[in-house]
């Protein structure tokens, strides 16, 4: 077990020795600091001012009768981001005051960016083993008293241990960069939102952590995937590209095959999970315990896949 | 000799139905360095990957201090270190961390360790840049500094001496000679250049297509007979070759000045004394030492390099 801690040590000191890593790094920073200057600057992104004074109850009240009045015509009103009807009645009927926009919501916000950390895990992911056999140090890292398979773990771990780290960069720079730009949120603030079409609330620190938890299932499918290509084929290029171009065609494959009985295998029917916290799924026939076997039997398929490759594989060729 | 450090018992490998090497047998020892010469592509690299368990063995085993490569990896392979082709290394880390990235593959390698591993190969002052600004002389030392981390019985060096200059050759020959004669580590070192293999070998096995033709002593290769070829030129010619021909029983060949004919060496001395008595004047003799080459050209046939 020491040596596997070792090994992790390694894998860690070729990744942030690798220029490449920083440029990430500085990429996502730049990104969130980027979004939130555009955020500040144009005040109608985030919605506006929203009632917070004493007497808010009444102001939304108000609202809501203009809205209702207003059928189809889109009425003049105060409040741009307060347009849903039975959202504003739940929330003067739970006593849930509106709060201007701040930290907690550009957290939320950020949420996309978890597509930009996939992106680097899927490029981690690919470099980490495809890029031992492009140097060519492969034949010096498996000439060692150890097993392909605990090397090729501590690869994986490694991976694991990236992706975590920079969705938690990603999670505390947003909250960070949040508090400067907008003033922090908080951590009593109380999220509203539907969920197959019923209105609910829940703490806004735990809403966010099981959202971009969400989104980590996605990522590391995707990452797990390229993984896998670059142990089989031993080419970081490939692995990445096949990778990014499933990640970004993935929603367009459920929709050409939608009406085949077998579209609920295809992995990406079943890789975002919060579909079911939203209440409509993709595809018909699944649901979240379906989903997650799919997952599963992916995962392991990917899994045995590298591992049978790397191990059993001759190291060949220049 | 004693026992051998390392033993190949009938390693065979097949790719698909082309039979790549059919069975070699040989053994290795400690203290010595043996060479494995053959040409391109006769399956030299591709032996020293199954020994290092790059590869995989279609047949037969290799036993490395009693321990076998098929059956017990981690316990046979922690005895060799070794550079296989190029020493390739982490570009963009320092000497440093590329050393202390395979220390930590092995237990019980201290900083101390190190610190005496880089002094031996004399790169102290460059620990600290980064490899991809090593020559590749430097990177070959650093390849050595890796592969003696662990004070390994058997080295293993694929082409230790590609790419170098003749200092850097020098060197490199100095260093495994030593390692041998004084540290006892058996060294084997795979090489086509044959002279280079001359000097710095004790042993060389020569490979051709998958096949160990041949194991000979470097001693035994350059003077396998007592009967050495030399070469006189003397005047007057003709009267020479007859005093030749008469002295040594055979046949003298000419070739202009220049008479060659063959005999034992202890009689060298006696001949040429004979020649002067009989007034004949020499102007030079040679002793022509058949070397390596014509050696392994004999075994493996003119044109079989590339």
């Amino acid at each position: 077990m020491s040596n596997f801690f070792q090994l992790i040590k390694n894998e860690h000191m070729k990744l942030y020795n690798q220029k490449a890593t920083w440029i990430m790094a500085i990429l996502l920073v730049v990104s969130i600091v980027g979004i939130g200057a555009l955020l500040k600057v144009d005040a109608a992104i985030t919605g506006g001012e929203p009632p917070t004074g004493d007497n808010w109850k009444q102001e939304l009240q108000k609202q809501n009768e203009q809205l209702m009045a207003a059928g189809e015509q889109p009425p003049e009103i105060e409040y741009p981001a307060y347009t849903n009807v039975e959202m504003n009645q739940y929330r003067i009927e739970n006593d849930l005051k509106p709060t201007a926009y701040n930290s907690w919501d550009f957290v939320r916000d950020n949420r996309t960016f978890v597509a930009l950390v996939s992106l680097f895990t899927i490029i981690v992911a690919a470099g980490i083993t495809a890029n031992e056999f492009r140097w060519g140090t492969i034949k010096l890292l498996l000439i060692r008293p150890i097993s392909r398979s605990k090397i090729l773990l501590a690869k994986y771990v490694s991976v694991v241990m990236y992706a975590l780290t920079m969705l938690l960069a990603l999670y505390i720079l947003s909250f960070l960069v949040g508090s400067l730009l907008f003033g922090m949120g908080s951590f009593s603030q109380t999220y509203v939102y539907t969920q197959a079409g019923e209105i609910k609330d829940a703490g806004i620190f735990s809403f966010t952590v099981s959202q971009y938890l969400l989104s980590f299932v996605e990522l590391i499918m995707m990452a797990t995937f390229a993984f896998m290509i670059a142990a089989v084929f031993r080419n970081t290029s490939l692995a990445i590209g096949l990778a990014i171009f499933l990640m970004m065609t993935g929603s367009s494959i459920i929709v050409f095959f939608m009406e085949k009985e077998w579209a609920k295998y295809i992995l990406f029917a079943n890789t975002d999970l919060s579909q079911y916290m939203s209440g409509t799924p993709f595809v018909s026939g699944t649901s979240l315990g379906f989903s997650i076997a799919v997952l599963a039997v992916y995962y392991v398929l990917f899994m045995a896949l590298a591992w049978g490759f790397f191990t059993k594989r001759d190291v060949a060729g220049a | 000799m004693s026992e051998p450090v390392m033993q190949l018992k009938d390693v065979k490998k097949t790719i698909g139905n082309k039979s790549i090497i059919k069975g070699l047998n040989f053994d290795i020892y400690g203290g010595e360095v043996f060479g494995f010469l053959g040409p391109n592509g006769a399956g030299k690299t591709t032996t020293i990957r199954m020994m290092v368990g790059l590869m995989e063995m279609t047949d037969g085993d290799v036993i490395i201090q009693g321990q076998s490569v098929q059956n017990n990896f981690k316990g046979a392979i922690r005895h060799v270190g070794g550079i296989v082709e190029n020493p390739e290394m982490y570009p963009f880390m320092s000497g440093w961390k590329n050393l202390v990235h395979y220390a930590r593959m092995m237990p019980g390698i201290t900083e101390e360790r190190i610190k005496e591993v880089v002094k031996l190969v004399g790169l102290e002052k460059r620990m600290k840049e980064k490899v991809g600004k090593y020559s590749l002389g430097m990177r070959q030392r650093l390849g050595i500094a890796q592969a003696l981390l662990h004070k390994p019985s058997v080295l293993i060096l694929d082409e230790p001496t590609n790419g170098l200059d003749p200092s850097g050759i020098r060197e490199i020959r100095a260093y495994i000679r030593r390692l041998a004669e004084e540290e006892g580590v058996a060294v084997i070192v795979s090489s086509h250049i044959l002279s280079e293999m001359e000097m710095m070998c004790d042993r060389i096995g020569i490979i051709k297509n998958g096949d160990l033709i041949s194991i000979q002593t470097v001693h035994d290769a350059l003077q396998q007979t007592d009967e050495k070829e030399v070469s006189i030129e003397a005047t007057p010619v003709d009267q020479t070759m007859v005093a030749l021909q008469e002295m040594t029983g055979k046949e003298v060949s000419r070739k202009e000045e220049l008479l060659t004919f063959t005999v034992e060496k202890e009689k060298i001395p006696s001949v040429v004394a004979d020649l002067v008595q009989k007034g004949i004047q020499i102007y030079s003799v040679n002793v022509n030492r058949s070397t390596l080459e014509d050696k392994f050209l004999d075994l493996i046939g003119e044109g079989a390099i590339e």
